[in-house]
C-alpha cells in the first residue's frame, strides 16, 4: 500500500506529468506563471481542490447516478474552489488580487476533472487523495519551473527580490518583455517538455507518418 | 581544379567511418557552396534541372543587394543628419571615433561618407546574426545528422534587413538564435518551418525589447536626438503631417526615410522584385494577391472614413511606400516554403496578407507597423489555405465524374 | 401496524432501487447540493468581515504610498488614523456630507446612474463620472493640510489605469501620482508603476498663472526654466498609455474634476 501510494504521488511528477505529457491545465498555467509566488499560490491551490475532490467524489462514488455524474463532480469540485478563493480573499489579498479570475477557473481546469473523472470514481478514497497530491504535485512542479524562467528574466526577480538588477533600476539587465506576456510559457512549456522527452525518450509518441527518405547518397 | 582535388582528398576523412564523421555537415556546407552537389536523384521519376535549393536561395540573396546599398547609404545618411543636427562634438561612440580616424566626415551629402557610415551599422549586426545563428545552425545540423543549409543565408540577410539600425547586438544574436531554433529547427529544419524564421526572430525581439523595437520612435543611435517614425507620425496625425515633418511621398519611395536597415527604399524592393519574377523564384500571384489586398482594404478604409483615427483616411500608395510593406511583399510574402503552394491559394494568401496589414497598421491602436505580424499570421493559415483549396478540387471533379 | 409496514416497505422499496433510477438521483443530487451550499456560504459568511477589512486595508495602503506614508512594517491602520476623509460635490467643489465618507465607494457609484452622471465631454474615456468624490487630506503636525490626494481614472491602451494624485496645499504642486490597478502592456505602458516615471512628478505644477490646466505628458523634450514644471516626459514606446495619463490627469484637474474644489482651497472658502 505504501509503495502504492508513493508510486501514485511520484509518477505524475515527471513520467506521467498532468501538463508536459498529458498536455492538460495548459491555460492557467500561462496566465499565472508572470510571477513565481502567484505560480506557488496557484499549484498550492490545485493540489488541495485535485486532492479534496477526488476524496470526497471517491467517498460516495458508489451512490453517484451515472446520469449526473458529471454534475456531481463539478459541484463538488466548485465549492471546493469557492472555498479556496474565499479563503486566498482573506488571507492573501494581494495574491488574491492578481489571481483574480484564475482562481475560479480551476474548475474548469481538466487535471481536476480527469482526475475526478478517470481515477477518483474506480478508486477508494485515500489512494484518490494521494493521486490528486501527486498530480497537483506534477502541476505544480511546472508551474514553478515555469514560473521561475518568467520572473527571473521577464522582471529579474524571484519572489520579488532583485536576482539580475534591471537597468531601470541602475543595473544591467534588460528585462525580456515577452516573457511576462501569457503567451511566452507557450515556449517555455514546449522547452520542458522537449527537455522532459530528451531525458526519457518513452515519452515520445510515435510519429503519426514516417518521412521516406530518398536514396541520396548518405 | 586544385580545389576539387583537395575536396575530393579529404572527403574520405568525413564520410562513416572517417577520423573527422562528426564533421560532416561542415565539411559538406563548404564543399557544396563550391560545387555542384555530386550526388543525385536516383530514384525514377525525376527532372533534373540546374536550379536547386542552393541556387535559389543564393539567387534570393543576390537579390537583396539593392536593398543592402540603399541600407549603407541610408543609414549613413540619417545618422549624418542626425549628428549635424545635434552637432559633430555631441556625437559619441566607436564609429564616430572610427570615421575621425579615417578622416571621412561626418557630411549628409557626401555618398562615400553616409555609406561608410552605414556599413559601420550593417555589417556588424550581420557579422553577428552569421556567428550566432551559424553556430546554432551547425549545432542542429550536427546533431540531427542533416545538411546545413543554405536557406539560413537568406534568412540571416533578411533578418539583417530588418533590423533597426540601433539593435544593440546581443539581441541581434538573441533574435537570430531564436528565430533559428523556434522557427525552424524545432520543426525540423528548412522546408518543414511553418513560419519564416527572420520574422520570427524579428517578432522575438519585438516583444521582448518593444521599447526600443516597436517603431515608435526614430531608430537612429545618436543621443539627443528622438522623433517619431514615418508610421507613428501617420498614425497619430495622418499622413498629411508627413510633409510637416519632411517626408514626401517621393522620399519615401526612394528610401531615404527613418525606418530598419534595408526596408525604407520601395525603389531597391523593386529592383529585387524584378530579378525573382524573372528568374521565377517568386511566384507573381502572392505579389498580386498581397498588392490587391492592400489596395483594396485600405481604399474601403479611406470610404469609410474616421474622424478620430487619422489612419482611416491613408491612401494605398503610403502604405506601399511606408514601413515594411514593399520589403516584406517582395522577400517575405514570396518565400516559397512558408506560402500557400496551391495557385488560388496564393492569391488568397498574399491577399489575407494585404488585408491584415492594413487592419494592424489602421485599427490596432498598439501597432504602428503591422507587416511582420501580418506575415506570420498567415504563415500559419497557409496550410489551412492550401487545403481548402486542394479539397474543393477534388470535389469539384468529383461532380464531374459522378 | 399495517400503516407502519408499507412505511418500512417504502423505505426499503427505496433502498433497493437501482442508484441510476429517478428517484434516487433526485435525492443524491438534492442533498450533495444542500450540504455544498451549506459549506459555501457558510464560508463565505464567516469570512466576509476579514476579506472586507483587506479591501478597506488596501485602499488605505494605497492612499498611504502615493501621500509617501508607506512602507512595508508602517501599521497602515495606525498611520491612516492622520489622514482625514472627505466627499467633494464635484458641481460645488464643496465638501458635503450626503453620503457617508468612510463607506463611500466611488467606484461603485460612478456605475450607478442615481449617484452619476453620463459624461458628454469625456477626454478620458470613462462615460460615467461619480457626482461626489472621496478626498483624502494630510494634515501637517501642527493640523494644516499639508496635501490632498484626490482619485483619478481613465482609459490608457488596453485598460482603465485607477490612481491617486496629490496635491499640496497651495492646490497646484503635485506631490505625487500612483496608479493602483492598470492592465497595460508589460514593459511599455505598465510602466506607469516604474518609480523611476513616478519620480518625475512631484514638484510639477498643474495650473499655469492663468488658472488653466497646464502639465502634460508629453513626448516632446522638456522645455527648460520655468516652463518645464508644467511637463512630464512620456513613457518611451507607450504612445497610447501616456496620452490616456495625459488624458485623464487633464480631465480629473479641469472644470470637470477637481479644479472647483482647489480652486476653493486655494481660497480659503472651503
Amino acid at each position: 500500500m505504501a509503495d502504492s501510494n508513493k508510486k501514485l504521488v511520484l509518477d505524475p511528477l515527471i513520467d506521467n506529468n498532468p501538463i508536459t505529457l498529458q498536455v492538460l491545465g495548459v491555460c492557467s498555467a500561462l496566465a499565472v506563471t508572470s510571477s513565481l509566488k502567484v505560480a506557488l499560490v496557484m499549484a498550492i491551490a490545485v493540489t488541495l481542490v485535485t486532492a479534496f475532490s477526488s476524496f470526497f467524489i471517491s467517498l460516495i462514488r458508489n451512490s453517484i447516478p451515472s446520469s449526473i455524474r458529471i454534475i456531481v463532480q463539478m459541484v463538488i469540485i466548485a465549492s471546493l474552489v469557492i472555498l479556496v478563493d474565499q479563503m486566498l480573499k482573506a488571507y492573501a489579498f494581494e495574491v488574491s488580487k492578481t489571481l483574480s479570475v484564475f482562481v475560479g477557473l480551476i474548475i474548469t481546469n481538466c487535471i481536476v476533472m480527469g482526475r475526478a473523472e478517470a481515477f477518483a470514481m474506480q478508486n477508494p478514497p485515500v489512494a484518490s487523495f494521494v493521486d490528486g497530491i501527486g498530480n497537483g504535485l506534477g502541476y505544480g512542479l511546472v508551474l514553478l519551473l515555469v514560473g521561475i524562467v518568467r520572473e527571473l528574466f521577464g522582471s529579474g526577480k524571484l519572489f520579488g527580490f532583485e536576482i539580475l538588477p534591471t537597468v531601470s533600476n541602475g543595473g544591467w539587465y534588460v528585462p525580456n518583455g515577452l516573457l511576462l506576456l501569457p503567451p511566452s510559457a507557450f515556449f517555455v512549456i514546449g522547452m520542458l517538455i522537449w527537455a522532459f522527452r530528451t531525458w526519457k525518450p518513452k515519452q515520445v509518441e510515435p510519429a503519426d507518418f514516417k518521412i521516406v527518405v530518398q536514396s541520396e547518397g548518405h | 581544379m586544385g580545389l576539387r582535388k583537395y575536396l575530393d582528398n579529404i572527403t574520405p576523412h568525413f564520410e562513416k567511418g572517417g577520423k573527422y564523421e562528426k564533421y560532416y555537415t561542415m565539411f559538406e556546407m563548404v564543399e557544396t557552396l563550391l560545387y555542384t552537389r555530386k550526388q543525385v536523384t536516383q530514384a525514377a521519376p525525376h527532372a533534373r534541372d540546374y536550379i536547386d535549393l542552393k541556387r535559389v536561395m543564393t539567387y534570393v540573396v543576390l537579390a537583396t543587394i539593392p536593398c543592402i546599398i540603399m541600407a549603407l547609404y541610408n543609414t549613413g545618411l540619417q545618422t549624418n543628419q542626425a549628428i549635424q543636427l545635434v552637432g559633430a562634438e555631441n556625437a559619441s561612440g566607436w564609429r564616430v571615433w572610427m570615421l575621425t580616424l579615417l578622416h571621412i566626415p561626418f557630411n549628409p551629402n557626401n555618398i562615400f561618407a553616409n555609406l561608410i557610415h552605414g556599413a559601420f551599422y550593417f555589417f556588424p549586426i550581420y557579422i553577428v546574426t552569421l556567428a550566432a545563428g551559424g553556430i546554432f545552425e551547425v549545432i542542429f545540423a550536427t546533431v540531427r545528422k542533416h545538411d546545413v543549409n543554405e536557406g539560413f543565408l537568406v534568412t540571416s540577410m533578411l533578418y539583417s534587413l530588418i533590423m533597426p539600425a540601433s539593435t544593440p547586438l546581443w539581441q541581434v544574436a538573441l533574435g537570430i538564435i531564436f528565430g533559428v531554433v523556434i522557427g525552424k529547427e524545432v520543426f525540423g529544419g528548412t522546408g518543414k518551418n511553418f513560419l519564416n524564421p527572420a520574422l520570427v526572430g524579428r517578432a522575438f525581439l519585438y516583444f521582448a525589447y518593444p521599447a526600443n523595437m516597436s517603431g515608435d520612435s526614430v531608430w537612429v543611435a545618436v543621443n539627443g536626438y528622438s522623433g517619431a517614425t514615418a508610421l507613428s507620425i501617420s498614425a497619430q496625425d495622418g499622413h498629411q503631417a508627413l510633409a510637416a515633418a519632411n517626408v514626401s511621398w517621393m522620399d519615401a519611395f526612394v528610401g531615404t526615410i527613418q525606418g530598419s536597415l534595408g526596408e525604407t527604399s520601395v525603389i531597391a524592393c523593386m529592383l529585387g522584385l524584378c530579378f525573382l519574377l524573372y528568374t521565377r523564384i517568386a511566384n507573381w500571384r502572392l505579389i498580386v494577391g498581397c498588392l490587391g489586398g492592400m489596395i483594396i482594404f485600405s481604399s474601403l478604409f479611406n470610404l469609410i472614413g474616421s474622424t478620430s483615427n487619422p489612419m482611416f483616411a491613408m491612401p494605398w500608395y503610403w502604405h506601399l511606400v511606408l514601413g515594411g510593406y514593399a520589403f516584406g511583399l517582395v522577400f517575405m510574402v514570396t518565400e516559397p516554403v512558408t506560402a500557400a503552394m496551391t495557385n488560388p491559394g496564393r492569391y488568397i494568401y498574399g491577399a489575407l496578407i494585404g488585408f491584415m496589414v492594413v487592419m494592424i497598421r489602421v485599427v490596432n491602436p498598439a501597432f504602428p507597423e503591422g507587416m511582420m505580424l501580418a506575415i506570420l499570421f498567415s504563415n500559419i493559415f497557409a496550410p489551412l489555405i492550401d487545403y481548402f483549396v486542394v479539397q474543393a478540387n477534388i470535389k469539384r471533379r468529383a461532380r464531374k465524374h459522378v | 401496524m399495517s400503516d407502519q409496514d408499507t412505511k418500512l416497505g417504502a423505505w426499503a422499496k427505496f433502498k433497493a432501487l437501482p442508484i441510476d433510477s429517478t428517484p434516487k438521483t433526485l435525492l443524491v443530487a438534492f442533498s450533495l447540493c444542500l450540504f455544498c451550499s451549506m459549506i459555501v456560504s457558510g464560508a463565505a459568511v464567516y469570512l466576509k468581515p476579514v476579506q472586507e477589512a483587506n479591501k478597506a486595508l488596501d485602499k488605505k495602503k494605497n492612499v498611504l504610498q502615493v501621500a509617501g506614508l508607506y512602507s512595508p512594517d508602517v501599521d497602515i491602520d495606525e498611520v491612516f488614523k492622520q489622514i482625514e476623509i472627505k466627499i467633494v460635490d464635484l458641481k460645488t467643489g464643496r465638501y458635503t456630507d450626503v453620503v457617508n465618507a468612510q463607506t463611500y465607494d466611488q467606484k461603485a457609484a460612478s456605475k450607478d446612474p442615481s449617484m452619476s452622471i453620463v459624461l458628454t465631454n469625456d477626454p478620458a474615456s470613462i462615460k460615467r463620472q461619480a457626482k461626489y468624490a472621496s478626498v483624502y487630506i494630510v494634515p501637517t503636525s501642527d493640523g494644516s493640510i499639508d496635501k490632498i490626494i484626490l482619485p483619478i481614472h481613465g482609459y490608457g491602451l488596453w485598460s482603465t489605469l485607477y490612481g491617486f494624485i496629490a496635491i499640496k496645499s497651495d492646490g497646484n504642486e503635485i506631490a505625487g501620482l500612483q496608479f493602483y490597478e492598470q492592465g497595460e502592456t508589460p514593459g511599455l505602458g505598465a510602466e506607469v508603476d516604474n518609480p523611476i516615471w513616478r519620480a518625475k512628478w512631484p514638484g510639477q505644477k498643474v495650473y499655469g498663472d492663468d488658472g488653466k490646466v497646464k502639465i502634460s505628458v508629453s513626448k516632446n523634450p522638456k522645455p527648460a526654466g520655468e516652463a518645464g514644471r508644467f511637463h512630464v516626459d512620456a513613457l518611451a514606446g507607450a504612445t497610447l498609455t501616456s496620452r490616456g495619463v495625459d488624458n485623464l490627469v487633464k480631465f480629473w484637474m479641469g472644470e470637470q474634476g477637481f479644479k472647483l474644489f482647489l480652486d476653493n482651497l486655494k481660497n480659503g472658502s472651503l
